[in-house]
């Protein structure tokens, strides 16, 4: 190889010296490129989350002006003092849903509706669902009904409450889960814990879906108000069809007690530990050692789904319950009787002193058809 | 007087003949004399100023005149009885206050079961009204309202039982 010239090789250098820069220049421009998608990326995702909040904002405001209307205010007297809660009206002709805390043990009620206030009667109060059922003689606005059993965790709800002395407030939330034991103890049946802000005031409040539809009542709260309960509708609604056929609520009762099998069978650990004589459970052949498969139409897989399975059992009623007894799965048609815990009688308000009185004052033993 | 002659007298007159206040000067004059007068008043203690007016009444009733050793004594008499009745009349509040509230927990249904303890506790009870929700009414009308919403739930099921 023969060595290059001096003018050949400046010419080489400037080559390389040119070509090293226009590289330079389009590995930049290419980083810019990226960048700017990258921002505009950024840019549209935020334009986006943007219009999502924009839309849940309006959605909520949407279904606070609908529901609004048709929650009110309740004032009632107990013996320590006068309380303040939140209902809403279910019916056009002026029956409402509250809290047990709120309509359950008080009297004198008062209903704030429409700017006007009304006197109220107790129609029926169930401590076992933590409801109360009032009434005012008026025609009145109602919320539909919709249903909980299609919440799901992260579900977005809504709360409309009267918290403290102020006006109508709206609460938005979600789902935070499904319940069958708070601080060591059971429910009747499972409660909606909501991650949704309430204060005092709101036990009674409607829990809406982002339909406007009515799927729980707000009960009771967690720590620092920024959580709480509500009963799922269903419950409030079982009730309220006790009492339009019966005037009373009636929870049925079988007679059965259930613990955890060593085993599964069948897919259920639901194993009967106890019959209790002269109930139901008994005299129907159900044996104690029998796993438990279903009640009704729930299904049942462990103890705690008895909650669930017995809460809508009624008084009176026959309820088909499923059982595996060794190798024999057997169906066997029992008629429930009133729960024990059911031992007050129906309250039906009385137009002149406004205040719940039983309509029988007999014994419970009667009640069952 | 001395000093000045009739006919210094006159002179002066004469002097003064032709001066004359200026305009607004009967307009206001009322007002002026009075707020004076009133000046001149409030210039002495209050007290003296009650005993000069309560003088001037007296005087104005001829009480003196009245006044007498038996009509002393009725009226000092008549004020000391006022008195009294006014401070044996006023209500025992403690006593109401302790009493009252074992009442509200005794339940209207009790008072045949509490009929066969001992009997100081049967009076004790039957003397005390059940109270009703229009009394409680009442009574709580001042108190603050109860804003409810419970930290716990109120239905719980002791065992898996149905």
């Amino acid at each position: 190889m023969s060595p290059l010239s001096d003018s050949k090789r400046r010419v080489l250098v400037l080559a390389l010296i040119f070509c090293s820069g226009g590289g330079l220049l389009f590995a930049q421009e290419q980083s810019a490129t990226a960048n700017k998608d990258q921002a505009k990326e950024t840019f549209l995702r935020a334009v986006a989350q943007s219009e999502a909040a924009t839309g849940i904002s309006q959605c909520v405001k949407e279904i606070f002006a609908r529901a609004a209307k048709a929650v009110v205010k309740i004032h009632g007297v107990d013996e320590h003092s006068e309380i303040c809660g939140t209902g809403f009206f279910v019916d056009p002709a002026g029956t409402l849903y509250t809290a047990y805390t709120v309509g359950g043990e008080a009297g004198n009620f008062t209903i704030e509706f429409g700017g006007k206030k009304y006197p109220a009667r107790q129609l029926l109060a169930d401590i076992r669902s933590g409801t109360a059922i009032l009434k005012i003689d008026q025609a009145t606005p109602t919320l539909p009904i919709g249903k909980s059993e299609e919440l799901e965790v992260a579900t977005p709800v809504v709360a409309v409450g009267y918290p403290l002395d102020l006006p109508e407030t709206p609460n938005f939330g979600m789902v935070a889960g499904f319940d069958r034991k708070y601080l060591g103890r059971y429910f009747s049946t499972t409660h909606l814990r909501l991650n949704l802000p309430t204060q005092r005031g709101e036990a009674g409040a409607p829990l809406l879906n982002m339909k406007g539809e009515v799927v729980g009542i707000v009960v009771s709260s967690l720590e620092n108000n920024s959580s709480c309960y509500a009963v799922p509708i269903e419950a409030a609604e079982k009730i309220r069809s006790d009492f339009v056929r019966f005037g009373e609520a009636r929870h049925g009762w079988v007679g059965i007690n259930v613990s955890e099998a060593a085993q599964p069978v069948e897919g259920s650990r639901a194993e009967m530990t106890q019959i209790m004589d002269e109930t139901p459970a008994a005299r129907s052949g159900i044996k104690s050692g029998d796993i438990l498969l279903q009640v009704g139409r729930k299904k049942v897989t462990q103890p705690e789904d008895v909650l669930d399975a017995s809460f809508f059992i009624t008084a009176g009623e026959t309820v088909p319950i499923t059982v595996m007894r060794g190798n024999q799965k057997l169906t066997f048609h029992v008629q429930a009787t009133l729960h024990p815990a059911s031992r007050t009688g129906p309250l039906v308000a009385s137009p002149g002193t406004n205040q719940a009185i039983p309509l029988s004052l007999g014994s419970e033993v009667p009640r069952t058809p | 007087m001395d000093e000045f002659n009739d006919s210094e007298i006159a002179r002066l007159l004469r002097l003064k003949r032709y001066e004359q206040p200026p305009p607004a000067y009967f307009e206001n004059f009322l007002h002026e004399f009075q707020r004076r007068q009133r000046n001149e008043l409030l210039r002495q203690p209050l007290w003296r100023i009650c005993l000069e007016r309560a003088h001037a009444f007296m005087l104005r009733l001829d009480v003196p005149s009245l006044a007498s050793y038996p009509a002393a004594v009725t009226a000092v008499l008549v004020c000391g009885a006022i008195i009294s009745l006014k401070i044996y009349q006023q209500p025992e509040t403690p006593h109401v206050a302790l009493q009252s509230p074992p009442a509200l927990s005794a339940p209207a249904s009790a008072e045949g079961e509490w009929s066969l303890a001992s009997p100081v506790a049967a009076q004790f009870l039957r003397t005390q009204p059940v109270r009703s929700f229009h009394e409680s009414a009442q009574t709580h009308r001042a108190a603050p309202p109860r804003y409810v919403l419970d930290s716990v739930p109120v239905s719980y099921e002791p065992t898996f039982r149905f």
